[in-house]
């Protein structure tokens, strides 16, 4: 009886069934195959790739031979267990000392900022849950702190990201370099300043096509802010004066410029600006004093990747890239000196009397200096890192 | 997803066995009733015996039913492993889709972050609803309940396929039948649905070349997958890195297991770093030989010839072999490491296969003999005519008149004593096994509807809370808004009382946010709770400190929130009273203090103390912790 109900079915229906079950089968490895290829997403339309950010590790030196230097040590940053550290030197001739703000875990980065005569002010950019931006006050060189702020906003990743002026005064670029606020009384008050949308409603900020904000300063009273610029021939740095914006950056060539560092210095200015052109990048010294702007030569680190910025007295200037290159600038109208490669593991390099090559690596400081063509190790510190600490 | 706590955490390892041992008594209690009952109703009741069908159960169901009852029983008892509670989640289901596109992801964090909600729950759960369907299976050889157990099967597999294997996989690179494509809970489902197949599709060799056919057309695309270039697994090695394959191998032979074992798949893995391309050829070509000898029984469905006999069998060998090799060798049997869920897909693969080749013999048409009644009845008006349902668990008919003539709903408590007595050996333990499955979920079921992890996570990673009834030192300090506060101007009210830093990076975060889940979980008894920190940080301690942190942990509008702070002296002497270290690190590090919370009840008197460390942070453990003072605050909370 099944048998004969099986032809029955096959008379009815000849190949239909078996056709049909064959296609779906088909159809069902071919799902099959498709979906377990495990297809990569397709790849988005090229955009143009924002700048990198100015590196954190950095150096000042004053006119009066006072330095500091922000440096990472410790381990690693995946499990908390770098930590960034404040080295001072109060005169040209003194040694380096250590004068690491305490009461906040530093993982996310020290920025600091001075607004002349020994003072500094150092902002903890945030870290794990952490998300606003506590800050510390110093009117000794960083020999006893006492809290400042806070700032109810992650301050960006940029050296210059913090600037001091007078009488309390601080810009704090924030929210991934597209704010900048104004604060008063070392941070105890914060009002908007700008944000690259406002600045690009002006006709400076048109002109530049600011794409984010990369370093803040002071020229007296004045605040000012640096920025990258999408058009190119263009520096963004901006002034308020009187609420307005005004353009305040040199012309420079490349396609797009954006402000590594930002300073007074007397009573003008020196930047480190990054030109880049396609994929390969130049940096360039300028200083603005007398109404004008001077560029250095450009220097060309290609694509190499940036590793810290130096400012130092008389306009001098160095950077560090791909680990053990250095180049200093000795003011305006000097020409870059490309340094003998750098001691391994160099952070940053100082400019004072001399020029200094940071080296912090795990829990020892070691500032070496430039003699003969060569480096020198002229001091060592041990630096307790609380390991683990931040967990 | 996870409780980010230790796979074998003490406490939790304890409460699984405390559960599943809880359980287990139960399931015995329930089995010994069903005994008593059953064998109650066959002495006293004399029900007639079950009418028998002539033609036995075909043997490609028998295998499936009793093949997959024993997987699915094995597969529970792995699920009782100690670890299992805990280490499901991040150990298992979480790595499973860590390759597969997000959306996947989600579907399974899921269930994930349910199970990690309640572990013990979810882990005992899964051990009795598995042990209840294998038992089911084997139990229930034909009928309704047999059928059932068949659905049960398909919907618990299709629950682990989706939850527990991310899919099986299909939607992740790197997708290969060496490793279990596409998914061992997928034929689980297959098992379970040829069994859920009524008894006419039994006499058909359709179902049989049916099932050999989509097998077929599986390994096929298997082994066209296995052969597509740029998916690594014709290298042994790249560029001295392991390649693909050698890699999964060389992972499988990592996982603690009998050193003999370890060195069969190490050498494996070894001879395929070697020799990579030679291997995968031979797997390119056997499943490729494989799958057309399968899909070869489909041919009389469109017309062509069958294949001969032997070509078929020898193909269902060969398959049968290459399963076993690789599950040995590739797979490493699948359940070995403490958190093995399963043997993996080849032994759930294979008898598939097996049985859709004997089912190319089908089964003959059914023959049903009378029921046998044992005493000679008088006529009754209402005889019974319909199957009762225990009966029909046995896959029997009977037809069992009443002895003395009764009202329908009279008769009804009769009838069915008679039915559970006539009911067979098998339709007992069905029964008792659909009771262990609905006693795995029942209770899983429940804990969903509750939104609060377990506090057990809390207990696993700080302990339980100590009991104290001491006065509360007093303090007088300044709130965020700069307000003065004492802690007698709160009596009255219980105060959950803890010590946070206003810069913490870690652990003050986080637990801020469990006393805002606290108060979530006192709903209206909250308005008799005052939550209440205490600064932590000898440096940053001002108002504007503790008003930033507030607004950062989102507390500025929780109406019995205080964040006190007050001069140096002030908040060193609280911390003295309080047992609190908040001492400087140098060098960038946090303020060390302890993590604390105190239950202070409305009289002032300091009832409990618990060890506040938050732990992994993730959202069981903090909402596990959030329970936890709740419940510690209950007790104390005037309605």
């Amino acid at each position: 009886m099944s048998t004969a109900t099986r032809n029955t079915s096959a008379r009815r229906h000849p190949a239909a069934p078996g056709a049909r079950t064959a296609a779906g089968a088909i159809i069902a490895v071919a799902c099959l195959l498709v979906a377990g290829c495990g297809s990569k997403p397709a790849p988005s339309a090229s955009l143009p790739a924002a700048p990198a950010s100015p590196p954190l590790t950095t150096s000042f030196a004053t006119a009066n031979g006072a330095s500091w230097t922000v440096v990472e040590m410790g381990g690693s940053a995946a499990q908390e267990d770098n930590f960034w550290q404040v080295f001072v030197r109060q005169t040209a001739t003194a040694g380096w000392r250590q004068v690491t703000p305490l009461g906040v875990a530093d993982n996310g980065g020290l920025v600091v900022a001075s607004p002349g005569s020994g003072s500094l002010v150092t902002a903890f950019r945030p870290s794990q849950l952490l998300t606003y931006t506590p800050l510390a006050a110093s009117t000794d060189n960083g020999a006893k702190w006492s809290s400042a702020g806070p700032l109810n906003a992650s301050l960006a990743s940029a050296a210059d990201a913090l600037a001091a002026g007078p009488n309390g005064q601080l810009i704090a670029l924030t929210s991934g370099g597209t704010k900048a606020e104004l604060g008063q009384q070392l941070g105890t008050t914060w009002s908007r300043l700008a944000t690259v949308s406002s600045l690009n409603a002006t006709p400076p900020g048109r002109a530049c096509q600011v794409t984010g904000l990369t370093a803040a300063a002071f020229s007296a009273s004045t605040p000012l802010v640096a920025a990258s610029c999408g058009r190119p021939g263009v520096a963004g740095i901006f002034a308020d004066t009187g609420g307005t914006w005004h353009a305040a950056g040199p012309r420079v060539s490349g396609d797009t410029v954006d402000v590594l560092a930002l300073a007074a210095s007397g009573s003008g200015l020196v930047a480190l600006l990054r030109a880049t052109t396609g994929t390969s990048a130049s940096i360039i010294g300028a200083w603005y004093t007398g109404g004008r702007w001077t560029l250095s030569a450009p220097l060309r680190i290609g694509a190499g990747k940036l590793g810290s910025t130096a400012l130092g007295p008389a306009g001098s200037m160095g950077v560090t890239w791909n680990a053990v290159k250095g180049a200093t600038l000795a003011g305006p109208g000097k020409a870059w000196q490309t340094l003998p490669a750098l001691p391994k593991q160099a952070a940053t390099l100082a400019l004072g009397s001399q020029v200094e090559a940071i080296v912090a690596n795990s829990q020892t400081f070691r500032d070496y200096q430039l003699a003969s063509g060569g480096w020198s190790l002229a001091q060592t510190l041990h630096v307790q890192i609380p390991y683990g600490s931040s967990g | 997803m996870n409780s980010g706590l230790n796979d074998n955490n003490p406490t939790l390892v304890a409460a699984f066995r405390a559960a599943l041992l809880h359980q287990g008594i139960y399931v015995l209690l329930i089995f010994a009733i069903l005994a008593v009952a059953w064998v109650s109703a066959r002495e006293w009741l004399r029900p007639a015996r079950a009418a028998r069908f002539a033609t036995p159960e075909p043997a490609w169901r028998q295998l499936l039913r009793v093949g997959f009852g024993v997987i699915w029983i094995f597969d529970g008892l792995l699920q009782a492993q100690p670890a299992m509670a805990a280490g499901l989640p991040s150990q298992v289901i979480e790595p499973t889709a860590a390759s597969s596109p997000a959306w996947v992801q989600h579907v399974v964090n899921w269930a994930g972050t349910t199970w990690s909600y309640h572990p013990i729950q979810a882990g005992a759960s899964a051990v009795w609803i598995q042990l209840g369907i294998g038992v089911w299976l084997i139990a229930a050889p034909r009928g309704t309940w047999s059928r059932l157990a068949g659905l049960a099967s398909v919907a618990w597999g299709l629950v682990v396929w989706v939850f527990g294997e991310a899919f099986g996989g299909i939607f992740a690179p790197g997708l290969t039948w060496l490793f279990g494509a596409p998914g061992a809970a997928l034929f689980y489902c297959a098992a379970g649905a040829l069994i859920a197949l009524p008894e006419r599709t039994w006499h058909s060799a359709r179902l049989g070349r049916s099932v050999l056919s989509a097998l077929g057309l599986f390994f096929i695309g298997m082994a066209v997958l296995q052969a597509w270039p740029g998916r690594g697994f014709w290298q042994g090695t790249v560029h001295g890195q392991q390649g693909t394959l050698t890699s999964m191998v060389s992972s499988m032979a990592g996982v603690p297991q009998p050193v003999i074992l370890e060195d069969w798949v190490r050498s494996f893995a070894s001879f395929t770093a070697a020799h990579g391309f030679a291997v995968n050829l031979f797997a390119v070509i056997a499943l490729a030989a494989i799958g057309a000898g399968l899909l070869s029984a489909g041919l009389p469905e469109v017309g062509l010839r069958a294949p001969a006999p032997w070509l078929l069998k020898a193909t269902v060998i060969a398959m049968v072999v290459l399963c076993l090799a690789d599950w040995v060798l590739i797979e490493d049997f699948g359940f070995f490491g403490g958190l093995g869920t399963d043997p993996n897909s080849m032994i759930p693969m294979a008898l598939v296969v097996v049985a859709g080749y004997l089912a190319l013999s089908p089964a003959p048409a059914v023959v049903t003999e009378p029921a046998v009644v044992p005493e000679p009845a008088g006529p009754e008006p209402a005889a019974a005519a319909a199957e009762p349902a225990v009966a029909a668990a046995a896959g029997s008919a009977t037809a069992e008149p009443d002895a003395v003539p009764r009202r329908g709903w009279q008769a009804q408590p009769a009838r069915l004593a008679r039915s559970f007595g006539a009911a067979s050996t098998g339709a007992v333990v069905a029964v008792w096994a659909v009771a262990i499955v609905l006693l795995g979920a029942a209770p899983m079921a429940l804990a969903q509807t509750n939104r609060t992890a377990s506090p057990i996570i809390a207990q696993a990673i700080d302990g339980d809370s100590a009991p104290m009834d001491s006065k509360a030192p007093a303090f007088t300090l300044t709130d965020q808004n700069g307000k003065q506060v004492s802690l007698a101007s709160l009596r009255g009210k219980v105060v959950l009382l803890t010590f946070l830093d206003p810069v913490c990076t870690s652990d003050c975060p986080q637990i801020a946010q469990e006393f805002k889940g606290t108060d979530q979980v006192l709903g209206a008894k909250s308005r008799n709770v005052e939550l209440v920190a205490i600064v932590a940080n000898p440096l940053y301690r001002s108002t504007a400190y503790t008003r930033a942190f507030d607004a950062e942990q989102r507390l500025t509008k929780v109406p019995n929130w205080l964040y006190l702070t007050g001069s140096l002296a002030q908040l060193q002497q609280a911390w003295k009273n309080y047992a609190i270290a908040a001492d400087i690190v140098p060098s960038g590090g946090m303020i060390a203090h302890n993590d604390v919370a105190y239950v202070i009840d409305p009289n002032g008197y300091t009832r409990n103390e618990l060890d506040f460390d938050p732990g992994p942070g993730t959202a069981s453990s903090k909402s596990s912790f959030s329970v936890e003072l709740t419940n510690a605050a209950e007790r104390f909370v005037r309605s």
